[in-house]
């Protein structure tokens, strides 16, 4: 489904602070599966699933995503790829403080144009999937770690993405929580969804839900992992 | 079409809601905000509508004014002079004046003191100003005392007080009978304070005028544009101080505006990085930052000049009223015609709500131009 192929990111390029993030690197994702990135901190984890989910561009290499190639593509044309084919969990959760629940999870389909009522319905239908109805109104400062984790999945689903991608989703979680993400990664899965993880929570990379464990150190991939 | 406009309702949506969670930031901002456009609109609302009344009150003052000048200073003209200026071709009539200024002790003010044409005052009549009556407590039917040149007192009968629509020019004003006058000032009868000169061709003004002084090197002419002209220039020089002052006022905004507007927190640049993440556009960033610029501006815009209007027109420019309204010797209580000019209020938007506009987009695209990627390391 996604392809990489020789990338490298280098970020302040030229600069005396100069840091190459990933080394010549290529990897292949398959549709409706589980992939585990694996390693230490500043193995590259963060930067590649950014790469995957279009957030930001290789210095060299390409990606290619279902069949197009997508690294030299306008801003604008790579938003809307992002908008519509991933899903984001990030590892602090990243949701807006100061306004409820329901409004977080409404926030990526904004753009989309769809009608505020109708949105309004399908984001109240996510949070019912989550146990969070009675929270709907709430602000987000008021939730317990798990609401928010929750809240943070729900807005990831908002748009219906294909591809769910989840960077250290449990490092703030308990394990109880833990395995209740992972049981919320394994219905997705069920349903068709390929799904992402940057973690190195033996919870994460040794449940039974993940098809792949893919481990990197230093920038490199060092075992790309069984398929 | 209906998706695009769905889509800038739920941006929009979420910058009012977005406003509404830093109601403490905002409100100072349009508290301030509103009180420069006050003081700015209340300023240029107040010399417009002076001008424009002192204009409509001119109209009526003759094409030309003839003065007698001794050593550079206004002296008392000789009536005889009258003759001769008829004489000019293309001079339609000439008048005699009388008019001066009286000292009142009690009032401790100079009043304005004259004879009205085609009015019909006895002797011993007087018709005071609304300030005047104000000042000296005295009113239709009363007496009041005023004395003569060497310091006798005369008494006269106040016929009337003048109404208070004309209070900006009439505040401190005395009507009186030439015979009046005259025992007021000991001033004889073959003498008047000026001459008016009324031109039969409008054109012909500044040559008539020219004519005058070539044929009497010791007068002066002043024509009615001049007169206008001086108007508008004292106005425009009151106007400037308060400027002047307020200047301060507007740079002291325009930083704070810089600062609150432009000095995004990183709590802000968080928030655009995770709605970039999530799949916002940079122009749907900047749509927002718009229209967050755009409400706290216009709102303040609005209530600012519709404030501005209430104190000058309807609230006698109280908080002004020291610089503005010297006019007058006796501050005049007067309410202004109201009268604004498209113009002005364009100057007032275009000084106000486009500096902000600015100060708020340029900032925001700086910081929405950033990769969504940099949110994945908060």
């Amino acid at each position: 489904m996604i392809e990489l192929q020789n990338i490298r990111k280098v970020f302040n390029e030229g600069r005396p602070n100069e840091y190459i993030a990933l080394h010549d690197l290529s990897l292949t994702i398959a549709a409706h599966q589980v992939t585990v990135l694996k390693g230490p901190s500043g193995s590259g984890k963060t930067t590649l699933l950014s790469l995957l989910g279009c957030m930001a561009r290789p210095t060299a290499g390409r990606i290619v995503l279902k069949g197009s190639e997508i690294t030299s593509l306008p801003e604008r044309f790579l938003t809307d790829i992002r908008r519509k084919t991933f899903g984001f969990i990030f590892q602090q959760f990243n949701l807006l403080g100061g306004i409820s629940v329901i409004e977080n999870v409404m926030l990526p389909a904004y753009p989309l144009g769809e009608p505020f009522a109708a949105l309004k319905q399908q984001a109240l239908g996510l949070l019912e999937l989550f146990n969070l109805t009675h929270k709907a109104a709430a602000k987000v400062e008021w939730l317990s770690g798990g609401e928010a984790q929750r809240t943070a999945i729900a807005r990831a689903l908002v748009n219906h993405p294909e591809v769910i991608i989840a960077d250290e989703p449990t490092a703030h979680l308990d394990t109880k929580l833990s395995r209740e993400f992972m049981d919320i990664m394994r219905d997705f899965k069920a349903q068709g969804k390929t799904i992402l993880i940057a973690s190195h929570d033996p919870l994460v990379h040794e449940s039974p839900v993940v098809d792949r464990v893919v481990r990197m150190r230093d920038g490199r991939i060092i075992d790309s992992g069984a398929i | 079409m209906i998706r695009s406009i769905e889509k800038h309702r739920n941006i929009l949506d979420f910058t009012l809601s977005s406003l509404w969670r830093r109601r403490g930031k905002n409100l100072a901002l349009l508290v301030v905000y509103t009180l420069v456009v006050f003081s700015l609109g209340s300023v240029m609302f107040f010399t417009e509508a002076l001008k424009n009344e002192a204009a409509i009150i001119l109209r009526n003052t003759p094409e030309i004014i003839v003065q007698r000048m001794a050593a550079g200073r206004h002296d008392l003209i000789p009536v005889a002079y009258a003759q001769k200026i008829i004489a000019i071709r293309g001079v339609e009539a000439v008048k005699d004046r009388l008019w001066g200024y009286y000292f009142d002790p009690i009032g401790r003010a100079n009043y304005t003191i004259m004879v009205p044409e085609g009015m019909d005052l006895k002797d011993n009549e007087l018709i005071v100003g609304a300030g005047i009556s104000r000042v000296r407590q005295v009113f239709r039917g009363n007496a009041m005392l005023l004395r003569t040149y060497d310091g006798r007192p005369i008494s006269f009968l106040i016929k009337g007080v003048l109404s208070p629509d004309s209070e900006l020019i009439s505040s401190d004003l005395m009507l009186v009978s030439r015979a009046g006058f005259r025992q007021l000032f000991g001033l004889a009868e073959d003498h008047a304070t000026d001459l008016t000169v009324t031109v039969l061709n409008k054109k012909e003004i500044p040559t008539i005028a020219a004519k005058i002084v070539d044929a009497f090197p010791d007068t002066r002419a002043i024509t009615r544009d001049e007169i206008l002209r001086t108007y508008d220039a004292v106005f425009d020089w009151r106007g400037g101080i308060m400027i002047a002052i307020l200047a301060g006022a507007v740079l002291a905004f325009l930083i704070f505006a810089w600062d609150k507007a432009a000095g995004l927190s990183a709590e802000e640049k968080r928030e655009i990085g995770i709605l970039k993440a999530i799949g916002w556009e940079t122009a749907d960033v900047l749509q927002m930052k718009f229209w967050e610029g755009m409400v706290v501006s216009l709102s303040s815009f609005f209530i600012g000049v519709i404030l501005a209007y209430f104190h000058i027109f309807f609230g006698s420019a109280t908080l002004f009223e020291p610089v503005l309204k010297g006019w007058a010797v006796l501050y005049p209580d007067f309410r202004l015609t109201p009268f604004i000019s498209g113009y002005q209020l364009a100057i007032l938007f275009f000084f106000t709500v486009i500096p902000y506009t600015v100060a708020t987009i340029i900032p925001a695209w700086r910081a929405a131009t950033i990769d969504p990627d940099v949110v994945m390391r908060f």
